[in-house]
């Protein structure tokens, strides 16, 4: 490693130029990039993360000002023009997006695209270039590579797209490589081993990283040093173990102990979350970044407190983080308790025996042999292939699996967007495999859901008041306009919001209010079931928190189950009593959630288990990688559908012969050919 | 409001455009009152003057009619038939293509058959051989049959906005409140689609200026002696060597009215589209 850093970023401010003034992106901003090093960067959405690897590219809209110095070796890139630049992108300074779907070219095949760089770049001849794209995918241990070139980028699952989009940055041998949130669109699985292959390119390659992202958990898998990154301004600096052992700024802080994660349920903590929410900052804003949402404000924070150096190597920009008064540990500790924790014994009480009808109390929702098909002229994709399923009375089952599973499928059907092929679901008794238009009005009214992402699911002409008017005129029957408005004001104080909130436009409110205002209008009726698809994946992970505890105090008053539904197992195991893992439209595992997970699982619970990220930087473990992608939900799976990837396969048995149940408790059960030995068999952590 | 101001200083030619707007709607409501000449007045010592002379501001045709002031009555007419046109063949296109798009299928599928075909006519020859057929044309039959030539263009724009809003989350939770159909079209959705929807009006507005022109010119417009100024191009074109400004001025006035709303309808997408 040499002395002097590759990138040496100094004074960088970024302002956009808008309609209502000048929003500063990125302030005063210093970052050294040493060669070989990693650098994670963190922090929520808004924070400029993505501007500032837009500024050092110089590939920022029309609209932005940038000023300082970004030295690249010895040269400042901000001097530099448009022509001059062409020869530092992809070829010096190469970058990889967010979603690699739209990142490549759909009307070129892949080999055609990955070719373009090494012709355009290093001036190789067609054939060179082609041999080299297919040793680049090889390096990428993507087998096959000679026909993936071959093949459009929608003929790949997004897995091997990042693959691309990784090897095309690798072809210039750039000497620093930008990766701007790369495993965000894929799924958990994928993620875990697209983050293996860059660990292994950077010291292969020899390259430095630049890794950003909002989650704390993979940048504490891949980065040597990591900064954090608050409206602009970076607010702390150091070597990853030491930054996750000794957070020395409020906002590392907050940041990392709102992640729900491994352990955490919701009986006995509440989540941590940071009141408030990004806002923009104008240009004459003065003091702490973080000020306005900090608990330990003091009249300093409103001084202007640069970063600096606490330790070796280690800077932060409060004055705060020298003060005794906040403990050291606090990373692994401020869980906040529960007062009124519910013991754990509670819920065995209401977990009946069996799968088996009329064993037990009777479940509140239960679906028995449920299958849909969407069919089209070509093929059938079989999105849920025979569910059995049940979701007691005052319970939160969990539904866990990647993405094409069919686990929104099942949340649709349950809510009655969609109707089963085959099969039954029963709500309370009553048959309700119908569609909305075919329900009974008590049946609307008692199953609600709760949508994913809720600048969609809120009419953006509308005020939150329309919003929430009309579910109440309509399936409450309250004609009284002075009533409607008391109940409104209700549900607002349910969900955390003042009523000030009703005149808002929906468009006006950050996205945790949206979603706080979907949740009253799924609580509307008092609804004894609701369906949440992902509430919180479309969120930041001070907002997911601060939902999450929501969704789950608003369950333990109501006495309302929830069908909570998400790809996110640390989210799952913090609100469910019971988790359903799915694999392509079939059940793996279901259980109370301490049963499923922890040991004996089922391989693929296994898989998911060891592919979260953790945000304790001593687990560095090897994550169970899974080869390939689902299979083609349209092929007919004669044997156990996870059998192609399975890391405990038994040859001549998984693929051929459908996984048998296995009854492990009374409450636990997993389908799988393996022996209970074998599903203990390597422990998690 | 801020955002207008901010997009118009960008776009400085929204001005100019909104004066002329703004200039014939005053001319077309008030100018009549103020007309020194009857549109019909022949001056038989001045036939074919020039601008200027004697009491004649854009002189005079081969009758001795007074140009300024047929121009000022003819924008009545083709202010009054264009704003309805627009309006009625929005209000035909919203209905027809959301009814298509909201239910789709075989409702869609026979609604895009039938807009193709009748898209397949030119508007222009489809209100000539209408209004050719039926004689005697008033601003009643001009709006209507105007107003059916242009409603498959904006029915097919209102299907495309629909489309685009019918499968966001919030149809999906209107529907799970047991909402009917028509409420979801008409209140959840139309409001989202109403930039779009808008920027069509005022496109529309344009066109049917040029198509109430070039109705006229043809002949099959309004009837004389009620100037038109579509009609008044033509009506003087024998004398375009004698006195051009016959031709020119109300050839002007046209193209400043519909440049002019181009120039707004243009600006108005603008806004809209950076709204979303």
């Amino acid at each position: 490693m040499t002395n002097k850093p590759i990138l040496d970023i100094h004074n960088l401010n970024v302002v956009y130029e808008t309609p209502s003034g000048p929003i500063v992106a990125i302030r005063d901003l210093a970052l050294e990039l040493n060669a070989n090093e990693a650098l994670g960067i963190i922090g929520e959405s808004g924070c400029g993360k993505s501007t500032l690897s837009y500024a050092i590219l110089d590939y920022l809209p029309s609209n932005a000002r940038r000023s300082g110095s970004i030295m690249f070796n010895g040269e400042d890139l901000l001097l530099k023009t448009e022509k001059e630049m062409q020869n530092y992108r992809g070829d010096r300074i190469a970058m990889v997006y967010q979603n690699p779907y739209s990142a490549l070219n759909p009307s070129l095949t892949i080999g055609e695209q990955l070719d373009e760089v090494t012709r355009i770049h290093r001036g190789f001849s067609r054939t060179q270039a082609r041999k080299e794209s297919i040793q680049s995918l090889q390096d990428l241990s993507l087998g096959e590579a000679e026909g993936i070139v071959r093949r459009y980028p929608h003929q790949v699952s997004g897995g091997i797209q990042q693959r691309i989009c990784i090897a095309m940055a690798l072809l210039c041998q750039p000497d620093i490589m930008i990766l701007d949130e790369p495993t965000t669109a894929l799924d958990v699985t994928t993620e875990a081993s697209i983050l293996d292959i860059i660990g292994e390119l950077k010291e292969r390659h020899r390259m430095s990283l630049i890794y950003i992202s909002h989650d704390i958990g993979i940048v504490n898998k891949i980065s040597d040093r990591i900064a954090v990154m608050y409206r602009g301004e970076i607010v702390e600096l150091g070597p990853q173990e030491e930054l996750f052992n000794h957070p020395k700024h409020p906002y590392t802080r907050a940041l990392i102990n709102c992640m729900p994660r491994a352990g955490v349920k919701k009986e006995t903590t509440r989540l941590n979350t940071i009141p408030g929410y990004v806002t923009r900052r104008s240009a004459d804003e003065r003091g702490c970044p973080f000020a306005s949402r900090c608990e330990k404000k003091n009249a300093v924070c409103e001084e202007k407190y640069g970063l600096r150096e606490i330790e070796s190597g280690h800077l932060a920009a409060c004055d705060r983080a020298y003060a005794t008064d906040v403990p050291d540990k606090s990373t692994f500790a401020p869980l906040i308790p529960k007062a009124n924790a519910r013991p754990g014994a509670d819920q065995t009480d209401n977990a009946s025996s069996g799968i088996e009808p009329g064993i037990g109390p009777a479940p509140l929702l239960e679906l028995h042999e449920v299958y849909k098909y969407y069919k089209n002229r070509k093929r059938t994709v079989r999105a849920l292939d025979g569910i059995n399923a049940k979701i007691e009375k005052h319970d939160v089952l969990g539904l866990v699996g990647e993405s094409g599973c069919g686990k929104s499928t099942m949340g649709h059907l349950v809510a009655g967007l969609l109707e089963p092929t085959k099969g039954n679901i029963h709500f309370d008794g009553k048959d309700i495999s119908l569609t909305w238009k075919h329900r009974s009005r008590d049946t609307i009214r008692d199953i609600q859901l709760v949508f994913q992402n809720p600048g969609r699911s809120l009419n953006p002409s509308f005020s939150v008041e329309q919003i929430l008017d009309r579910p109440i005129k309509k399936m409450l029957k309250i004609r009284s306009r002075r009533e409607r408005r008391a109940v409104m004001i209700n549900l607002l104080k349910k969900v955390d919001l003042g009523e000030e909130y009703l005149s808002r436009p929906s468009t006006r409110l950050s996205g945790g209010e949206k979603q706080r205002i979907a949740v009253a209008r799924a609580f509307v009726t008092s609804p004894r079931l609701i369906v949440c698809d992902e509430p919180t994946s479309a969120l930041d992970v001070s907002v997911q928190a601060s939902v999450l505890n929501l969704l789950g105090e608003l369950q333990e008053q109501s006495h309302t189950s929830y069908l909570f539904i998400s790809h996110d197992l640390n989210v799952v195991n913090y609100i469910s009593d019971h988790i359903l893992v799915m694999y392509l439209g079939r059940v793996c595992e279901y259980g109370l959630r301490d049963e499923v997970v922890n040991p004996p699982y089922h391989p693929y619970t296994e898989a998911l288990l060891s592919a979260a990220p953790d945000v304790n930087p001593s687990h560095k473990q090897k994550p169970i990688r899974l080869e390939g992608a689902p299979p083609d939900p349209s092929a007919q799976i004669v044997g156990c559908p996870f059998a192609g990837r399975c890391h405990k396969k038994i040859d001549g048995l998984c693929d051929t012969t459908p996984p048998p149940l296995k009854r492990l408790s009374e409450t636990h059960y997993i389908f799988c050919h393996l022996s209970e030995d074998r599903l203990r068999g390597v422990a998690h952590l | 409001m801020q955002r207008i101001w901010y997009m118009a200083k960008r776009y400085p030619l929204i001005f100019p455009a909104l004066i002329i707007i703004l200039f014939w709607f005053f001319i077309a409501t008030f100018g009549p009152s103020l007309m020194p000449f009857s549109y019909t007045a022949m001056d038989m010592d001045h036939q074919m003057t020039a601008p200027g002379v004697g009491e004649h501001l854009m002189g005079t045709d081969s009758l001795g009619r007074d140009i300024w002031s047929r121009i000022v009555y003819g924008s009545r007419s083709i202010l009054t038939i264009a704003l309805l046109t627009s309006l009625f063949s929005s209000l035909a296109g919203v209905i027809l293509g959301f009814t298509a798009g909201y239910f789709g299928g075989r409702i869609d599928a026979l609604f895009l058959r039938v807009m193709d075909i009748m898209m397949a006519i030119p508007p222009l020859v489809l209100s000539m051989v209408v209004l050719g057929v039926l004689g005697n044309s008033n601003i009643l039959t001009l709006t209507l049959i105007v107003s059916i030539a242009y409603t498959p263009a904006t029915a097919r724009v209102a299907r495309g906005t629909l489309l685009s809003c019918k499968n966001i989350e919030y149809v999906d939770a209107a529907r799970l409140r047991g909402e009917s159909h028509l409420y979801i079209m008409f209140r959840e959705i139309l409001p989202n689609t109403m930039g779009p929807i808008i920027v069509e009006i005022t496109a529309r507005f344009a066109y049917s200026i040029m198509m109430v022109a070039s109705l006229g010119f043809l002949g099959v417009g309004l009837q004389p002696p009620t100037p038109d100024w579509g009609m008044m191009v033509i009506e003087n074109k024998t004398i375009i060597k004698a006195a051009p400004w016959a031709v020119l001025y109300p050839s002007l006035a046209i193209a400043s009215l519909v440049i002019a709303v181009s120039v707004f309808s243009d600006f108005l997408s603008k806004v809209v589209i950076r709204d979303q």
